[in-house]
């Protein structure tokens, strides 16, 4: 289990975290905010490579930073950005990690070939990564963060540069993954977590806001979402007024989904709020007093 | 060990034995060279080269009274060969040129004299005779001063010229074999630390700029990555230079100086030193001192490496660091290691500084590196 306690993260005047307060137990975790809000550095704070300006990481009621390399073995990575040698193959790469893992040459020849299969790269396992696409890449990083088995895996924006069908894939293999580990996954897009995350955590003005179940987290919205047509002169109008969520044109008239804390109209058609409803109006910009 | 391993594969590439190769290919062509090419370099070094080694084999490492009184008539006997040489020759003889002090004492504003004269020295290649006599002669003008102090700055300087009089160290062989090794091992000195920073300078950098730290530092290994990047670096750097020695002394051997090895570097004409070794013990010395230079060079390297923000700011610093630290190195601390003309304590105390230095500079980017924030 890791408990992080009381976490603050300042870079000279600017605050980046103040007072985060978390439990992750077995399960996959969504961390979802826009970019910018803290995600990263959050990430980058259980992984070890950022100490907190206050505050402390437990696992199992010890620092992890004192942990050593006890914590880091217990640990598969993927960064938001990740370096890699051009010249070097998929097969080498993972090597090159596998070492520096502490895993043997044997069993780590065997693990990658798993993993490449596992990250449908088995037919480039020798071929230089220079001529790799950026999902390629993305699926190597992916393919790296679980060579050492790692009872916790933290994944930096995933899916970034996979096409729809890879996300899908990797949507399958998290859960499978989830069973028997904690996972975390930080993300800003939605459809990436909502669907098989166990609980979601969302950040906003540098503090925690949410660490909820999907159905909870939608259930701060019950009974506020709307849809109706409106002509498109109004659509101003309700832009100013309500947080608008979706617009779609359908036979010259504008149906769009929006939020109002207020009296329904007539016409609104009450909706089940969605984990994107949420997301979208808890980061909204300045909207109207309505709301 | 397979870390270790894998560090030094990421350094020492196929790309940068090129690089390696032809970095040393222009620096031997634009340094080295000359002092392999034209060595002896001309006439009399080349003279002054044969008859070192006459005397090595003749009196050995030391030369006595007794051995000098040898080498005074074997330059006698090679006066009556001149004499007799210069009497076989009916121009010398109609020119009044019959002996070998007329022949060195003749007016040289005589512009027909003036044609002899350099037709018996320059064209007539295979006449030596008089070349060597005019080396045997400074040889023996060398010896005949040698219980004079000849010129020093301070009472140190005084003092060890007393000691070496003292003990018969004269400086009587002629100095033309350690003065090309001189040059020889400075111009090596300046094209093996080029190529220690050529290989050595981007290794951290480019695992920082490839943003390879979130992956090694979150792996089992961690942060001691930083360590072993460290000793890759130092075991690249050895093996730089020992690979470059070897080749450059294999170059050197066609100078064929071996047979001086054995003799005391002080009793080389004009070459008093603090310490005593021979030549031999003294290439040995200018060896470690290049190790050592390397190795505070390979760590200095690292060490801009691990703070440059990119490559271009790392040549920006480099560059002028090298330029400056050979300028201060080349002369004193390699070609001048022992010589009385620096302080004795010079050589000790600056190598001794920079590996301080070096050292200090590696403790403190790893105290650094071990608590700094990954932030890119």
């Amino acid at each position: 289990m890791i408990l992080v306690k009381d976490i603050s993260k300042q870079y000279g005047d600017f605050t980046a975290l103040e007072n985060i307060n978390l439990e992750f137990t077995n399960g996959l975790y969504g961390l979802l905010a826009p970019n910018g809000a803290g995600k990263t550095t959050l990430i980058k704070m259980l992984a070890t490579l950022i100490a907190p300006s206050k505050g402390e990481i437990l696992y199992n009621g010890k620092n992890i930073v004192a942990m050593d390399e006890d914590y880091r073995s217990l640990l598969g990575y993927l960064p938001q950005q990740f370096g890699f040698y051009k010249n070097y193959t998929p097969k080498q790469y993972l090597l090159y990690l596998a070492a520096l893992k502490g895993i043997g040459k044997k069993e780590a020849l065997d693990k990658i070939d798993d993993l490449l299969e596992k990250v449908a790269l088995r037919e480039v396992t020798n071929k230089k990564m220079k001529k790799f696409s950026g999902g390629m890449i993305q699926r190597v990083g992916i393919a790296q963060s679980l060579l050492n088995d790692p009872k916790i895996l933290i994944l930096d924006e995933p899916t970034a540069g996979l096409d729809p069908k890879e996300r899908a894939r990797f949507r399958h293999l998290l859960t499978e993954l989830a069973r028997e580990r904690l996972v975390i996954v930080s993300t800003h897009i939605v459809s990436d977590v909502e669907t098989i995350a166990n609980e979601i955590i969302m950040i906003k003005n540098r503090q925690l806001l949410y660490k909820d179940s999907v159905e909870r987290i939608c259930a701060t919205l019950d009974g506020h979402v709307y849809e109706t047509t409106i002509p498109y002169e109004q659509l101003e109008t309700y832009r100013r007024q309500f947080v608008l969520l979706s617009e779609k044109q359908e036979r010259g008239s504008m149906v769009i989904r929006f939020i109002h804390k207020g009296e329904a109209e007539a016409n609104w058609l009450p909706l089940a709020p969605q984990l994107e409803d949420v997301f979208l109006y808890e980061y909204r910009d300045d909207i109207g007093e309505e709301v | 060990m397979r870390v270790l391993w894998n560090e030094l594969k990421k350094i020492l590439t196929w790309k940068m034995l090129f690089l390696l190769v032809l970095l040393n290919s222009v620096l031997y062509f634009f340094l080295i060279e000359f002092d392999i090419e034209h060595f002896p370099n001309g006439r009399p070094a080349l003279d002054s080269y044969n008859i070192g080694i006459e005397m090595i084999e003749k009196y050995g490492t030391h030369m006595d009274e007794e051995e000098f009184l040898d080498f005074k008539q074997a330059y006698d006997e090679q006066v009556k060969e001149a004499d007799q040489y210069l009497q076989s020759r009916r121009e010398f003889v109609e020119a009044g040129l019959v002996t070998y002090e007329k022949f060195k004492h003749f007016d040289r504003d005589n512009e027909e004299l003036n044609a002899l004269h350099s037709k018996v020295m320059f064209e007539e290649k295979e006449v030596n005779t008089f070349w060597e006599l005019q080396e045997r002669e400074r040889l023996i003008e060398f010896y005949d001063m040698k219980d004079e102090l000849r010129g020093y700055d301070n009472a140190q300087q005084k003092q060890r010229m007393e000691e070496l009089i003292a003990s018969k160290k004269y400086g009587v062989y002629p100095e033309v074999v350690i003065m090309n090794f001189r040059d020889f091992i400075g111009n090596v000195t300046i094209a093996i630390l080029f190529s220690v920073v050529l290989v050595i300078s981007p290794m951290i950098l480019k695992d920082r700029s490839r943003q390879m730290l979130a992956l090694q530092y979150t792996s089992k290994k961690g942060r001691n990555l930083f360590k072993t990047k460290i000793l890759a670096g130092l075991i690249s750097t050895f093996s730089v230079i020992t690979a470059l020695l070897i080749v450059y002394f294999g170059v050197y051997s066609l100078n064929d100086t071996s047979m001086y090895f054995d003799v005391p570097i002080n009793t080389f004409i004009g070459n008093a030193s603090w310490y005593d070794p021979t030549f031999f013990q003294y290439i040995l010395l200018c060896v470690a001192a290049i190790y050592l230079i390397g190795f505070v060079f390979g760590l200095l390297a690292m060490s801009f490496s691990s703070f440059v923000p990119n490559s271009m700011a790392l040549i920006g610093i480099q560059i002028p660091f090298i330029v400056g630290m050979i300028i201060v190195i080349g002369g004193p601390l390699m070609r001048y290691i022992i010589s009385i003309w620096n302080p004795q304590w010079l050589a000790p105390t600056v190598y001794s500084g920079m590996i301080v230095i070096s050292v200090i500079f590696i403790i403190l980017l790893w105290r650094r590196e071990k608590n700094r924030d990954i932030v890119l």
